[in-house]
């Protein structure tokens, strides 16, 4: 009987796992895209860039904002065709109140992102802060969808509205 | 004898004549009292005089000096050139370290080659084999100090394999060396120094100066008489001047104040000029003054002053980092830098540090133990890393892009470091392309040889498309020779390499469907068009007219006649749009030769057009600098990436795609004929009578303009493809390596179809003949081959274009 039990209780354990695991690997791609993730592919000089903005994001993060723009800055020096860089530096700008720069920023993304194997998973960034940047400026019709665009590829990112800098580590 | 003696006497006194003789003659004693109270009076007075006199200019003069002394104290003491700093290198795993030229890196900065790797201090490498261990110093940035790494490189062939913390094994995703100096601003005097507060300088260099240029410093007023006494019997022995009396407030004195001459005058001046320092001043002040103004030696044209800046000179470290036997021998060169410089006169320069070290000994500032492993230190010295030259005309192109507050007073005096957007490599590549370049082709030339004093010259400037840096800029063969930057200052006839901008006016879809698409035809028949001057008919370079010609010919062999005619058909107003919304700033004409390049352009600007196709129709600003920063370490000026979005991403990769043509078939094709692979898009230009040669061409990340004529123009003989292409294949082949990064991105508005050639029309199953183009959406031929085929998805059709569709694009070429 105990044993029954025991057994029961792991396969139980086990079966959460794994739908935890399903979860997180065919849940919404907005929300499993991260830049540690990007950081493994690519060639020698994307992964080093997209190292860089790891370390920009902490610093980010931890609000040493000079820091972390000198870090977004090296790690375009270093590759000036990494999308995420321009990914990271438009989500600064949307985070300063810059939302003018931050869509330059997002074009550049837009241009960059076809050939990304993360591009899926970007997209719903890219309508989230896309959406920021025009409901600051006002255009709130033309932010809405963005914004709920955003809320469906990555809920749980975008569950307050906004994107931090440790969500896209 | 006698009495006729005294009438001589008497008479000569009578010729003499006068009152008082003739009173004293009368022997009065009272005359005599009034007579010598007189003359005291008299005396006195003229005493008086004097010494007022005296007085009035002796405290005049004081009160001169000591305003000079304390205009000068409290005032800007030092005049520090402002330095320009490189963009930082990052050292990464993967990084070409050959071609970064990693041990020449390392040696430019300073640091020195070690013959073991434990204990290995800061500011050394160790290379053995694959390994190579660098003890990275510290350094400031403008957003967080870089504190000094021992990392651990494992060389894998050409690249680096692995980057570890030597210390804790932990793998390093990306380590930066510290900036390389390009430059300063100088002013008159060509000084350079570092200025140091006394607190950071270290006890042993402080004892070991006061040991061999003052001992009595802090007990004596400025003046030291026990040691003036002391030089006088020296001299006085030597029959010559052999010593010096001077204390160290005398020595600043001197530097600061009055000339090398050697008078009583002088000498007086900088003795009351050393008695009011120190009335004003306390002793730490008058020694970091003197620490930083003393003179320490010669680097080419820059005069080394200093101690912060000797420690680098010398051992090419902080000088909060030396040893005592190091600011034993900074102290010993003081008397003489250039005599007893360690770098020319190793020997004497020993001599005199043992010197030092000996009289800190006896003075009792050192003990025993630490003279004897002083003295046992062999004299280390840093390589002279000679101030880079190459980078002038760049940092005359800084200076003007820096607000109009840092005028040449503020760069030459307030000490900044500007942290530049440069590549030290690429600028190095670039000066030695265009020397190497420019001696070729007046080797190859009779006609390009130098004319009196007129040389043929050249211009080349590398940006990064994607933020607008200037990398790399040449404005000249020779900055010693000619300051005038051709790169900025300079708007020759662009040629050629205006062009583009009229097909991607024809390319662009604004009101209505484009004027052309790449399969587009283009008639090269004879044109006359009338102008206020007269009928204008283009020519084309090889005098022959082709047909009908498609838009990729047309472009890729550069035929003017077809170019002229697309310049018609969308119209020069909207052609000169194209240009100024790239990045042309220059006044363009609105005459139909514009559509060929008759306008007057900087090399720079071409450059940030160019640039602007390159970046996927984001055009960015120029960029030469990220911080200014003050001795502080406060950022006082900062240039942020700035860019816009000018036009749409599917015209610039059509347009990006007919320069590859160029590049693959057409004018340029010597840059694949050189083995340069990779995606590479440019287009050549030549002006009228071959006087300026050009060549813009750009890949993923970076773009070159280079520029090749004669100030005063004249004929070069010959067209851009023979004369500026091999100029831009020569730098793209030392900074590349010939294998060029990347790829050209096809935005999801654009498609790609299978077309026939000639006629343009869509090659459906059955087409003979086909070949791939580029369209933007919805701009595709409606026409088919053959002709009975329905309209569908083209080639792509089927589950091919249905992915394409859903996924949009995303091919790389």
């Amino acid at each position: 009987m105990n044993t029954r039990v025991v057994r029961w209780v792991v396969q139980g354990i086990l079966l959460l796992g794994l739908a935890a695991a399903g979860c997180a690997t065919f849940g919404p791609p907005g929300d499993s895209f991260s830049i540690a993730a990007e950081a493994q592919y690519g060639d020698p000089a994307r992964r080093a860039s997209t190292r860089l903005l790891l370390r920009g994001l902490k610093a980010d993060e931890s609000w040493h904002f000079r820091e972390a723009v000198v870090l977004y800055e090296r790690a375009l020096q270093v590759d000036p065709t990494n999308p995420w860089a321009y990914l990271c530096r438009a989500r600064f700008e949307v985070a300063q109140g810059d939302p003018e720069r931050a869509l330059d920023y997002l074009d550049k993304v837009e241009a960059l992102l076809p050939s990304e194997p993360g591009a899926a998973g970007a997209r719903a960034h890219l309508a989230g802060l896309r959406g920021t940047a025009l409901a600051i400026l006002g255009y709130t019709s033309r932010a809405e969808p963005l914004l709920a665009a955003a809320k469906r590829g990555a809920p749980r990112k975008w569950a307050d509205g906004q994107l931090d800098a440790s969500e896209l580590q | 004898m006698g009495d006729r003696g005294v009438d001589f006497v008497a008479a000569a006194r009578r010729k003499r004549g006068g009152r008082a003789r003739r009173g004293f003659r009368q022997g009065a004693p009272a005359a005599r009292r009034i007579r010598w109270r007189r003359r005291f009076r008299a005396l006195a007075i003229g005493m008086l005089v004097l010494g007022f006199g005296l007085g009035f200019v002796a405290a005049r003069t004081t009160l001169q000096l000591d305003r000079i002394v304390r205009h000068r104290f409290e005032g800007r003491l030092f005049r520090v050139a402002s330095q320009v700093l490189s963009a930082p290198t990052i050292l990464y795993p993967g990084l070409d370290w050959k071609q970064v030229d990693l041990r020449g890196t390392l040696l430019r900065l300073g640091y020195r080659q070690s013959s073991r790797a434990d204990p290995l201090p800061v500011g050394r490498f160790y290379w053995e084999g694959r390994r190579v261990r660098l003890h990275r110093r510290a350094f400031e940035h403008p957003s967080r100090a870089e504190p000094s790494r021992d990392i651990t490189m494992w060389l894998d062939g050409n690249v680096i394999g692995a980057l570890r913390d030597a210390q804790t094994g932990r793998e390093l995703g990306a380590v930066f060396l510290e900036p390389e100096l390009v430059g300063a601003y100088y002013g008159p005097h060509h000084e350079q120094r570092d200025l140091v507060k006394v607190d950071d300088v270290p006890p042993y260099l402080i004892e070991a100066v006061l040991a061999v240029e003052d001992q009595r410093f802090l007990s004596h007023r400025g003046i030291d008489l026990r040691r003036i006494f002391g030089a006088f019997v020296a001299n006085l022995r030597a029959g010559s001047i052999t010593q010096g009396g001077s204390t160290l407030t005398q020595q600043l004195v001197k530097n600061f104040f009055l000339t090398p001459e050697r008078s009583y005058k002088r000498k007086a001046q900088e003795a009351l000029m050393a008695l009011l320092v120190e009335a004003h001043y306390d002793k730490r002040a008058i020694l970091e003054a003197y620490l930083n103004e003393i003179y320490l030696g010669q680097r080419g044209s820059t005069a080394i002053h200093g101690v912060g800046e000797a420690a680098k000179f010398y051992f090419g470290k902080d000088v909060r980092r030396l040893s005592l036997a190091e600011s034993a021998l900074i102290a010993a060169v003081i008397q003489s830098p250039n005599g007893l410089s360690p770098h020319r006169e190793p020997e004497r320069a020993r001599k005199r540090r043992d010197l030092v070290l000996r009289l800190m000994k006896e003075q009792g500032r050192i003990d025993e133990v630490a003279y004897e492993e002083a003295v046992a230190e062999p004299l280390r010295v840093a390589r002279i890393v000679p101030e880079p030259q190459e980078a002038r005309y760049f940092l005359d192109a800084l200076r003007r892009q820096l607000p109009d507050f840092y005028g040449t007073d503020t760069l030459t005096t307030e000490g900044l470091r500007i942290y530049s957007t440069l590549d030290l490599r690429l600028q190095r590549a670039a000066t030695v392309a265009v020397r190497e370049a420019l001696a070729r082709l007046e080797k190859q030339s009779k006609s390009l040889r130098p004319h009196g004093s007129e040389r043929l010259q050249a211009c080349l400037v590398a940006l990064r498309p994607q933020t607008g840096e200037v990398l790399a800029l040449v404005g000249g063969r020779d900055y010693a020779q000619s300051q005038f930057n051709r790169c900025t200052q300079a708007h020759r006839p662009a040629g050629s390499v205006f062009k583009p901008f009229v097909y991607i006016a024809g390319l662009e879809a604004t009101q209505g469907p484009p004027v052309i698409t790449l399969a587009s035809e283009l008639d090269d028949e004879p044109l006359e068009v009338a102008t206020r001057a007269g009928p204008w008919r283009p020519r084309n370079f090889d005098r022959v007219f082709h047909g009908e010609v498609s838009v990729r010919t047309a472009l890729e062999h550069s035929y003017n006649v077809a170019t002229a005619r697309l310049g018609q058909r969308v119209g020069i107003q909207r052609v000169v749009d194209v240009a100024h919304r790239l990045g042309i700033e220059s006044p363009l004409p609105e005459v139909p030769s514009l559509a060929i390049g008759a306008a007057d352009i900087s090399p720079l600007e071409l450059a940030r057009a160019y640039a602007t196709i390159a970046n996927g129709g984001i055009r960015p600003r120029i960029r030469t600098f990220e911080d200014v920063v003050d001795p502080r370490g406060g950022t006082v000026e900062r240039q942020p990436i700035r860019f816009k979005r000018v036009l749409d991403a599917g015209t610039a990769f059509l347009a990006t795609s007919l320069l590859e043509g160029v590049v693959d078939r057409g004018t340029a094709r010597a840059i694949r004929g050189a083995g340069i692979r990779g995606p590479v898009a440019g287009k050549t230009g030549t002006s009228d009578d071959l006087r300026d040669a050009w060549f813009a061409g750009f890949t993923p990340e970076l773009v070159v303009v280079v520029w090749v004529g004669f100030d005063a123009p004249r004929s070069l003989g010959m067209a851009s493809s023979g004369v500026a292409v091999p100029l831009w294949i020569r730098f793209m082949r030392a900074v590349t390596g010939g294998h060029v990064r990347g790829a050209f991105l096809r935005p999801g508005d654009v498609a790609r179809v299978d077309i026939q050639p000639g006629t343009g029309a869509l090659a459906l199953a059955g087409c003979p003949e086909r070949r791939p183009e580029y369209f933007l959406r919805g701009t595709e031929p409606e026409q088919t081959c053959p002709k009975w085929g329905g309209r569908s998805r083209g080639p792509r059709g089927g589950i091919e274009g249905w992915l394409e569709d859903l996924f949009g694009g995303g091919d790389e070429r």
